[in-house]
């Protein structure tokens, strides 16, 4: 096991080079000079451009500028072009706005998904099953931002019942546990309505397997009772892919928070990535992709860690 | 049974029940979702052929004794805050959304094929490392590397295509590797490389036919994709840029004034729901025609 999971460490090195990489390149290859966006153009004499440039580091070689820049990253030095505060503070700041969210629409979604799947599982073909896949077809096409729009327009501009914006950052003044709820309401349904589809679907599958196997007859067949056949070896079973379902929907979560945090106002991850890439923050750019590139794949090592501990059979070498 | 690499990615083994007497394309037409989808889809792609001609009114034309005129005659589906009629601008718009759906469908489906047929054909050290670049490009959040890429070098309908395009290959490369896999056993893969033909000839000419329904069935379900990572984009701001109309952006246009004309937003967005939802509906129809235990 210990041997099992320094090889997956190891395994993010390469990983975590190629978000990393791709994303420098990007900036590196960009049309156009950060510094001009920093110096408002009457400052812009020859002397304070060349000043400020080395102030930033960007007039060293490129490796240097990468290497110094990932050094930079994870000890905490490097510093936002726009607000000069360590890049790392501003993620700190941001990321438990996104995992709070990211969290609620997970609870929600695995509230919803577990039982409709259960239904259209256990009874195929039935108008429940047929609505779960009408609503699943609803749901996948629907654009997010624009179901956003609409929830605003009737619980916020119609019904005055739930706020749009105006939640605060976690740790700031103002900001209380008790307080962000009605915040998060929309959000979380617009990002839970995002991914229900996926779960139900593999849900579905996945309980429609583990009921065709030979164990689920042997219980039938020695009398124990319809439900603790379900419950006690067909939903037992057929977790584990589930699991690994809800790992691999972090990416499509962090990727709705860019919107669903713009629309909503939210201070996370997403909303920080897009200021930034907006205003050409290159190492808040950098910074956001990495950790949000990081976020994912360890969150697929704990759902394999997750399988170990649903699963005694599964043994890893 | 266990060795077989073909199962991957499969519903449990039995093989593919037989298809009865009819087939896949009378199977598929008797499916009336199927049908809806595609009656929908075709709408939609004769609406954008037909572009501006249909239009009531030049898409930019500020109508102003009717700013944010509500749903009604002549403005069948309302007025922004210039005053420019939404059906106009929401017909205009068709052909570039659906557009940069299907162009960015392409790129990605014809990488995802190259990926996946060589991955799967060759085997051994070249599917190692075409898979790991797949779950490394599956892995990253693809959507803050979008923004970052076309804030950084500046949105346009051209990059749109290619940065949605080659962000959204890995599934359909995974999905055509497990079918080359299944395929490159079988007896006529072995009698072609009897007679002598190369490499490329068995993939191009003899195992690549045979994938095209699943080829299909994801191209389908990508425009869609694309049609919805477009809409967004252009949402923020990040996609195709004003003057030029596309759904996501009269949709960002409507959201200051959503409390007093909810009809700026809420007649793209749902052009958005359709086109979508109608490509879907095709994709779901064609699986279940040709294989309908095929996992996309």
């Amino acid at each position: 096991m210990a041997r099992y999971l320094a090889r997956r460490l190891l395994a993010l090195v390469p990983l975590i080079f190629g978000i990393t990489a791709i994303t420098f390149a990007l900036l590196v290859l960009a049309p156009g000079d950060p510094v001009l966006f920093l110096v408002p153009p009457e400052q812009r004499g020859i002397a304070d451009l060349a000043q400020f440039r080395h102030e930033l580091g960007l007039d060293r070689p490129l490796p240097v500028q990468y290497i110094s820049m990932m050094a930079g990253l994870f000890t905490g030095r490097l510093r936002s072009f726009s607000d000069r505060r360590p890049t790392t503070r501003q993620v700190a700041e941001a990321l438990p706005t996104t995992l709070i969210l990211t969290a609620t629409s997970l609870a929600l979604t695995g509230a919803l998904a577990a039982p409709i799947a259960f239904v259209s599982a256990v009874r195929p073909y039935s108008m429940v099953d047929h609505a779960a896949t009408l609503f699943a077809l609803l749901g996948i096409s629907l654009p997010t931002f624009w179901f956003a729009l609409v929830l605003i327009f009737v619980f916020t501009e119609q019904l005055g019942l739930l706020p749009a914006s105006g939640i605060r950052p976690v740790g700031a003044s103002g900001y209380s546990p008790g307080l962000i709820w009605r915040f998060l309401i929309m959000p979380t349904v617009v990002q839970a309505l995002g991914i229900l589809p996926v779960l139900v679907r593999y849900g579905r599958s996945s309980l429609l397997e583990a009921l065709s196997q030979d164990y689920v007859q042997v219980a039938r067949s020695k009398g124990l009772a319809e439900r603790a056949v379900l419950l006690r070896h067909v939903a037992r079973n057929s977790l584990l892919p589930v699991v690994t379902i809800a790992a691999l929907l972090l990416p499509f979560l962090l990727s709705g928070s860019v919107i669903v945090e713009s629309i909503f106002a939210l201070p996370g991850l997403g909303r920080l990535a897009v200021n930034a890439a907006l205003s050409r923050d290159y190492p808040t750019v950098l910074t956001t992709t990495t950790v949000a590139g990081v976020l994912v794949v360890v969150s697929n090592l704990l759902a394999d860690l997750g399988y170990f501990y649903l699963d005694p059979r599964i043994r890893y070498q | 049974m266990a060795s077989r690499p073909l199962e991957v990615g499969r519903r449990a083994s039995p093989p593919r029940p037989a298809a009865g007497r009819r087939g896949p394309w009378q199977r598929f037409v008797r499916n009336p979702r199927a049908i809806a989808g595609a009656a929908i889809m075709a709408s939609f792609l004769l609406v954008a052929l037909a572009g501006p001609r249909l239009a009531p009114f030049p898409p930019a034309a500020p109508h102003v004794l009717a700013i944010l005129h509500p749903p009604g005659r002549p403005f069948w589906l309302g007025t922004d805050n210039l005053g420019r009629d939404i059906l106009s601008r929401v017909i205009v718009a068709s052909r570039v959304s659906l557009a940069i759906g299907v162009l960015s469908m392409l790129v990605s489906i014809v990488a995802g094929v190259l990926v996946g047929a060589l991955a799967g054909y060759f085997g051994g050290a070249a599917d190692s490392v075409l898979m790991r670049v797949t779950d490394v490009v599956l892995a990253i959040p693809v959507f803050f590397l979008t923004v970052a890429f076309l804030a950084l070098f500046g949105p346009g309908v051209g990059r749109l295509i290619w940065i949605i395009g080659l962000t959204a290959w890995p599934p359909t490369a995974r999905l055509v590797r497990v079918e080359i896999m299944a395929l490159r056993a079988r007896d006529f893969v072995t009698a072609a490389r009897a007679t002598g033909a190369p490499n490329s000839r068995i993939i191009v000419r003899h195992l690549l036919p045979n994938v095209v329904p699943v080829i299909v069935i994801s191209a389908t379900l990508r425009v869609g994709l694309a049609i919805l990572t477009e809409a967004g984009l252009s949402f923020l701001g990040l996609g195709v840029q004003p003057p030029q109309p596309s759904w996501g952006n009269i949709i960002a246009d409507g959201r200051e004034y959503l409390g007093v004309a909810w009809w700026v937003s809420f007649f793209p967005g749902l052009c958005v729901f359709l086109a979508v939802m109608a490509f879907n509906l095709v994709g779901d129809g064609l699986r279940d025609a040709f294989d309908p235990r095929l996992q996309i």
